[in-house]
């Protein structure tokens, strides 16, 4: 339905926003576009209704090549959903609505049916929404608008440019599984660009990232997921994301810098005053070159005070996973033997930070919150 | 025998009620005059403020220059033009036009560059063309800020206009110039009052067409024509099924 055939943008100021992009979108499916700011994202979604013009390749949609067709008639095909909503503040909701068929010429009493149609599409009473103004409107009720201005002349593809973007987390999620609810009876092909993971993976078929304008990966929700394909994705997609982790994932993502680490040469009576002032069951010795030493433990280091010993003789190093090693498993048995923090080295004994039982913790709550979403969704 | 004295407004009510056909007709000649100048610079300004939204550099120095002739004092431009228009009418509303220029041109070019570009994006992404993007979202945008320039210029017009007569031209400054000549205040004022009522009139029908177009406004009168049509379609029983079905 939209396809993109090696293309490339290049700003007059020679930013190279997009480069050799190939993309086809398929009839009736949802793609969602996502990466950092500058990744080309919206640049590529704007390049479909030429507001943006390719400096290279080609793009077709439905077939043909937009070169070919006059940008106004093309954009009046394609419906269009700006970033900041953009309803226009001197027309009511009928008129911002009905631009399009307005512009494609329907007689008004064709365009007050479609309008009334649609409001009722998205839950609104015409009655009561169809003669006001934006300004009388929600955040939430102005994106519903929004989308159905985009709607209204029924085009096959349409275009959303972070559309939920400007929503409060709540109406943001109510939004978003009610346009997924919408479209799985209008079936328009949709090209929607984000920066929020999550929004990604709740509306998409199909997840395109991009980084420096280019793509880093493609697939389902499930796909990018299960199978980032590179470190980038990886952090993109962010630790509480990963859904489907199991017990035999690597402890990577549970990592966190422990809450107290203290150089080898410290005094011990120091470090016990900070302890206990910070409520600390444990610190991390770690020397200057980043080096493990060992870790106190509160019981210990008190006792070897008691016998005026030193730093070095109340460290203990028995309690410890190694990166390339562990898995998330031994992580957690670990810790339902003692709920204490876990420090983590590579095989060179470098110190990569500690496993809590907060670590495990969140990374359960996001998993247990992420499928109830996906349940209501 | 000199006549008894008389008060300021016993002359003045006798002036009025002697010579109020020709203080009609003076006031006539000043809206004439006042009229044809705001037109020409409304002719001039907006069409020369859309323009100016395509080309910054041209901008500042056009609205620069207009900027030169607010500061010229009115009588001193008057006497200028004298030389390029001879004296009249015509001398009178040149001038009262470079000095219209000004607020018409600033508050069109101001309106306009201040429309929001989302808003611009937005139409051009729906498939407007330039011009509908001008005529459905720009210009309603800018409405308000326009007209206000309007009425900033049609009040000054207003005022200056009397200064017409000074160069051979009509107007209520006769009145007030003659006045002046004579030492009769009471035919001063009755140069001045009708001015003043003129300028108020002016920018008060202004104003209300300034919130005539005050969305607001606007919505509820649409709803109100709606509802009046809807109950119309409604005792016409005009079935609802006739409107086109769209497949989703």
């Amino acid at each position: 339905m939209v396809t993109f055939e090696a293309v490339s943008k290049v700003f007059t100021d020679g930013t190279e926003a997009v480069k050799e992009l190939d993309l086809d979108v398929g009839e009736g499916e949802f793609v969602v576009l996502i990466g950092p700011s500058g990744c080309g994202k919206t640049t590529s979604l704007k390049m479909i209704n030429r507001l943006e013009e390719n400096t290279s390749g080609r793009i077709r949609v439905n077939g043909r090549d937009i070169r070919s067709v006059d940008p106004v008639q093309l954009r009046r095909g394609i419906g269009y959903v700006i970033q900041e909503i953009a309803l226009w503040p001197h027309m009511s909701v009928a008129e911002n609505i009905g631009i399009v068929p307005r512009l494609l010429g329907w007689d008004s009493g064709r365009i007050d049916a479609r309008v009334d149609e649609l409001l009722v599409l998205a839950g609104l009473d015409p009655a009561k929404f169809r003669h006001r103004l934006p300004d009388q409107l929600s955040g939430g009720q102005k994106q519903r608008i929004g989308v159905l201005r985009a709607l209204a002349a029924d085009p096959p593809v349409v275009l959303m440019d972070e559309p939920f973007g400007a929503l409060d987390p709540i109406t943001r999620d109510v939004l978003q599984s009610e346009l997924k609810e919408l479209n799985k009876s209008l079936r328009k092909t949709i090209v929607f660009v984000t920066h929020d993971m999550d929004e990604a993976l709740k509306l998409a078929d199909r997840v395109v990232l991009m980084r420096q304008g280019k793509i880093e990966q493609m697939g389902s929700p499930e796909e990018i997921q299960n199978a980032p394909a590179n470190d980038f994705v990886r952090s993109f997609i962010g630790e509480d994301r990963l859904a489907s982790i199991s017990p035999e994932s690597s402890l990577e993502i549970l990592l966190h810098d422990p809450f107290l680490r203290v150089a080898p040469g410290e005094d011990p009576r120091d470090v016990l005053e900070r302890m206990e002032d910070d409520g600390l069951e444990t610190a991390q010795v770690v020397d200057a070159r980043g080096n493990w030493m060992g870790m106190l433990y509160l019981p210990v280091l008190k006792r070897t005070l008691r016998n005026r010993g030193t730093l070095r003789e109340a460290v203990r190093r028995n309690r410890k996973l190694v990166l390339e090693e562990a898995v998330m498993r031994d992580a957690a048995e670990m810790l339902a033997d003692m709920d204490l923090s876990i420090p983590v080295v590579n095989r060179e004994n470098e110190f990569l930070g500690v496993v809590t039982s907060g670590s495990l913790a969140r990374l359960a709550i996001g998993r247990l919150s992420r499928s109830r979403k996906e349940e209501n969704a | 025998m000199f006549p008894p004295e008389r008060t300021f407004w016993e002359l003045f009510v006798t002036y009025v009620s002697e010579n109020w056909p020709r203080i009609l007709a003076l006031t006539g000649q000043h809206v004439m005059i006042s009229g044809i100048a705001v037109c020409i610079t409304l002719l001039i300004c907006i069409p020369l403020g859309i323009y100016l939204t395509k080309r910054e550099k041209l901008a500042s120095v056009v609205i620069g220059v207009a900027n030169v002739f607010q500061t010229i004092p009115s009588l001193a431009l008057l006497g200028f033009l004298i030389f390029v228009f001879g004296i009249g009418n015509d001398n009178a509303i040149c001038a009262l036009v470079l000095y219209a220029v000004l607020p018409v041109l600033q508050n069109t070019y101001t309106g306009l560059r201040n429309v929001s570009p989302v808003m611009i994006q937005a139409a051009r992404g729906m498939g407007m063309t330039e011009t509908q993007i001008l005529l459905k979202v720009q210009l309603p945008l800018a409405r308000s800020v326009i007209i206000a320039g309007i009425r900033v210029a049609t009040v000054w017009v207003i005022g200056t206009a009397t200064l017409a007569s000074a160069i051979g031209g009509g107007g209520l400054g006769k009145l007030i110039f003659a006045g002046l000549g004579a030492l009769r205040q009471e035919v001063v004022l009755a140069g001045a009052l009708p001015a003043t009522v003129l300028a108020l009139l002016a920018d008060q029908g202004l104003k209300m067409l300034q919130n005539h177009f005050e969305p607001r406004r606007r919505a509820l009168r649409l709803a109100r024509k709606y509802a009046a049509e809807e109950s119309v379609r409604e005792e016409k029983d005009v079935p609802g099924e006739e409107m086109v079905r769209h497949e989703m």
